[in-house]
């Protein structure tokens, strides 16, 4: 038996979770929510995961019944993300690491995302989708790696659906992105926005210049309402990541499509890519946003499957990045990937799933 | 009880010195070894050292401009507040 504890904190949300060979033992999270019309700054939501980050370690370890003794190791997210946020989580698994006598290992944050998203769906050897606030990446893994067949050339799609958020200052509680969600769904007109595919590559800094300038000027005039940009601004992203998506399942000729990330939460998109999905007759794997926003347990989990094979960080090496690529140096070595046997866990969201049809 | 000082060196830098006594050596090995790792961010203009001797740790800093070594301290301040917390909650239960 492997228990492995992990923290998670590069952007605004602090979350410790533990698993113990492939089961979820425990995985609380906080979330730092600007007012509306506000992004979080790097200093500030720094200052809230160091108020809250012990109060989650201890909910953790309670949730799971679990005494520090009854750790194998300690995994953490080394990057990438924001620097401050980064560093304050470091320093408490680097200092439990150190008091409780564990290995510490540095988790790459994007890998936590897959190897949960595997765990929980039991997709075998899918297509990754990793669309958050930070990151936009289509992955495959191939020949022992992952390798990254197209991602955006700028700004990742939720930073785009956050800062649209941000213009028509909607709340951010949960999450702006939740929140376009349901506004999109009472959207009653298609506003024309560029549609931006670069080869097997997104961009999307600017539609998101493109529909802020838009925003003033259609609503002001009344030409549309909020909703329709909403609903306007996710049919023309999604439609982009599914057709990239696409591009990458026929290079490697997959039939399984994963997506992860906070964007992975969204509905429409499940929805969207489901029917490309159904066209070629593939499998489309998503989680539900207890893992598919960032959280503790992924960090353990990816953390485990580093520890199963002996790669763990020493403390000099523990340096958090704020870039770090999902690419050969940041592989977890000898991934059992097209081999295991994994059984769908609770909290997959098996969408269009081929046997019942 | 912790002390500090501030001056300005031969060559007109800013310096300053900080000295944060721990329970035990032990403690004050495990707060350097957490608080090593990261580096400063690369503004330029100063540069931190951190080291231990007993029970002691001890920070010095050289900067170019106030401003650069007020941040850097600052910080230096919150993170090691973080670290004591951590061992204060945490490190008790595995030496009973």
């Amino acid at each position: 038996m492997t228990v492995v504890i992990g923290f998670e904190g590069s952007a605004n949300k602090i979350g410790i979770g533990i698993v113990r060979d492939g089961e979820v033992l425990s995985n609380p999270r906080r979330t730092y929510i600007t007012p509306p019309g506000q992004g979080f700054l790097p200093s500030e939501t720094a200052k809230h995961h160091r108020g809250a980050i012990l109060t989650v370690l201890r909910e953790a370890l309670d949730e799971a019944g679990l005494k520090p003794a009854d750790i194998d190791c300690v995994a953490f997210t080394k990057g990438p993300g924001m620097g401050a946020p980064l560093v304050t989580v470091a320093l408490v698994a680097r200092t439990v690491a150190q008091l409780w006598g564990k290995p510490l290992v540095g988790v790459n944050h994007c890998i936590g995302h897959i190897e949960m998203g595997r765990l929980i769906t039991g997709a075998n050897n899918p297509t990754v989708l990793y669309v958050s606030g930070g990151n936009t990446q289509v992955i495959a893994y191939s020949e022992r790696r992952y390798r990254i067949f197209g991602e955006t050339i700028d700004i990742a799609v939720g930073n785009c659906l956050d800062r649209f958020a941000r213009v028509i200052k909607i709340s951010n509680d949960p999450s702006p992105g939740y929140n376009i969600e349901q506004m999109a769904k009472k959207g009653k007109q298609y506003v024309e926005l560029p549609y931006t595919v670069k080869g097997m590559d997104v961009s999307f800094s600017g539609i998101l210049s493109y529909i802020e300038e838009a925003a003033h000027k259609m609503l002001s005039s009344g030409q549309c309402t909020a909703e329709d940009l909403c609903f306007s601004l996710q049919e023309t992203v999604f439609s982009m990541l599914v057709e990239i998506t696409e591009r990458a399942m026929a290079h490697c000729g997959s039939q399984e499509v994963l997506i992860v990330g906070g964007v992975g939460c969204n509905l429409r998109l499940q929805e969207m890519m489901g029917v490309m999905c159904e066209e070629r007759g593939a499998r489309l794997f998503a989680t539900d946003e207890r893992f598919c926003i960032d959280n503790g347990a992924m960090i353990a989990q990816a953390g485990w499957e580093m520890f199963r094979v002996g790669q763990t960080t020493e403390l000099s090496d523990s340096w958090i990045t704020q870039r770090y690529r999902t690419s050969p140096h940041s592989a977890v070595k000898n991934v059992h990937w097209p081999d295991q046997e994994h059984l769908p866990g609770d909290g997959c969201v098996c969408v269009n799933n081929q046997e019942g049809t | 009880m912790a002390s500090s000082m501030g001056a300005r060196n031969s060559v007109g830098q800013l310096q300053f010195t900080l000295e944060v006594p721990f329970p035990s050596q032990r403690e004050a090995s495990i707060a350097v070894q957490s608080l090593i790792p990261d580096c400063e961010p690369r503004k330029g203009g100063i540069t931190k050292t951190l080291s231990v001797s007993a029970n002691i740790l001890s920070v010095k800093w050289t900067a170019e401009e106030a401003r650069i070594l007020r941040v850097s301290v600052g910080s230096f301040l919150d993170h090691l507040a973080l670290v004591m917390e951590t061992m204060d909650a945490f490190g008790r239960i595995v030496q009973q």
